[in-house]
């Protein structure tokens, strides 16, 4: 029986990296902070709040998120969108992503690339 | 206003750089509101909900230094390997080197043996100020100065393989620094014995009538021990022929003490002048056969124990 604690730490390993590409690829439609944590947890990326809103800033002054001010709502909020720039960089990495699966199918099938 | 919003707020906004601080506090208070009304929408108490929020989003602190990208440790692994070996280094020689010096330096000054704990003392020191700056030194690169071109790991820095070892460094010390205590013992219970005559004067544990031949034989015996002790080390392992060297010391040591201790030749007689219990009945005798069997008793078990070894350890090479 594998230990919980194993198994966790390995499958946060293997989420960690997924969470930047399925922001990217969910703010090709804009969103706030907290509407993209649902999204996300909706669609399977559960992420904790700690985690995305640092993130989306990080993403944002690396260039690949531009954001805007939406002030008609009931309360001011900072709406994310995917740039140009993260759209190139989001088509690498689903190209990874993709290529890792295909590795991982084709270790498991035994085949020979 | 001081809901425990803004106190989160501020706590967290305290270590985000400045031109920052606005931009965040704005997004942030948004998205704890989101997340509160979206609780409270469920039909959950606010303050609760609020409380419930806040320690999701953890300790502000951590929030914080993800926000601004700042790392939380010490030294990191890039530099960490680099730390640990030079901070061994360093420590292995430096304090030592000092300690030593100043011991010297205070002997030479007539202060006897606290020179010692003088030396000691300052090694001390001077191991926890390595420490604390090169420590210092390395946190302060972690966080400002990428040091490039450090120097990369080569195959040719592997030590070579440690000999097989039967004989472990710790034990040779401990026998050494044994040997050299009993050594520096026998003279300094001569001028120094804690036990006084009436005007003062210091007496001897040990006959001094012994210093004409058999304490200086005994000190030569415990320096060749300690010398074996030494090259034994270096050999790495025990043979038949380290056995019989060993064997040849021990008995050298312990045979005379035990003659001179059963034919009382061994304690001071001025001793019984001052420790009155010495000089009643037969206690001089008793105490005499106590050295006696005692040492006896250390020089058979120390043979067998090294017999096995020695045994074990042929049979196994």
């Amino acid at each position: 029986m594998v230990s919980e604690d194993v198994l966790k730490t390995h499958l946060q390993e293997l989420r960690r990296g997924t969470v930047v590409v399925a922001s990217l690829v969910a703010l090709r439609r804009p969103d706030y902070g907290y509407a993209l944590l649902q999204r996300l947890t909706d669609h399977g990326f559960p992420v904790d709040a700690n985690t995305l809103y640092p993130l989306l800033r990080r993403l944002e002054d690396q260039g690949l998120l531009t954001s805007e001010w939406n002030t008609e709502e009931s309360r001011p909020r900072k709406f994310y969108r995917t740039s140009d720039e993260g759209e190139s960089m989001l088509e690498r990495l689903l190209g990874d992503l993709a290529a890792v699966q295909t590795s991982i199918t084709g270790l498991i099938q035994g085949v020979d690339r | 206003m001081n809901t425990l919003t803004d106190r989160y707020l501020a706590a967290t906004l305290r270590s985000v750089p400045t031109p920052r601080r606005e931009e965040i506090a704005s997004e942030l208070r948004a998205s704890i509101e989101d997340m509160i009304e979206d609780r409270a929408g469920s039909g959950q108490d606010a303050t609760v909900a609020e409380r419930e929020v806040l320690t999701e989003l953890g300790n502000p602190d951590l929030l914080a230094a993800r926000y601004a990208d700042r790392r939380l440790q010490l030294i990191g692994p890039t530099y960490y390997l680099v730390w640990l070996r030079l901070l061994k280094l360093l420590l292995s020689l430096v304090p030592a080197i000092v300690g030593t010096v100043v011991a010297v330096v205070d002997v030479a000054d007539g202060k006897g043996f606290g020179a010692i704990g003088s030396g000691i003392g300052v090694a001390i020191q001077v191991a926890l100020q390595i420490a604390f700056w090169l420590t210092l030194t390395f946190a302060l690169i972690e966080r400002f100065k990428p040091i490039s071109g450090l120097p990369d790991w080569t195959v040719d820095q592997l030590p070579d393989v440690p000999a097989h070892r039967n004989i472990s460094l710790v034990d040779t010390i401990a026998s050494v620094v044994m040997l050299v205590a009993t050594i520096g013992y026998l003279p300094l219970q001569h001028f120094q014995s804690w036990v006084h005559e009436p005007d003062g004067g210091n007496i001897p544990i040990l006959d001094p009538t012994l210093w004409s031949f058999w304490l200086p034989a005994l000190i030569v015996v415990l320096l060749a021990t300690a010398v074996f002790e030494i090259v034994k080390y270096r050999i790495g392992h025990w043979s038949w022929r380290l056995f019989g060297v060993k064997a040849v010391l021990s008995l050298a040591f312990s045979l005379p003490l035990i003659w001179l201790a059963l034919s009382d030749r061994l304690l001071n007689p001025a001793l019984g002048d001052r420790l009155s219990w010495l000089a009643e009945g037969d206690n001089r005798n008793t105490l005499g056969a106590v050295i006696a069997v005692g040492t006896a008793v250390i020089l058979v078990w120390d043979l067998i124990d090294t017999t096995t070894k020695t045994r074990r350890q042929v049979a196994g090479a």
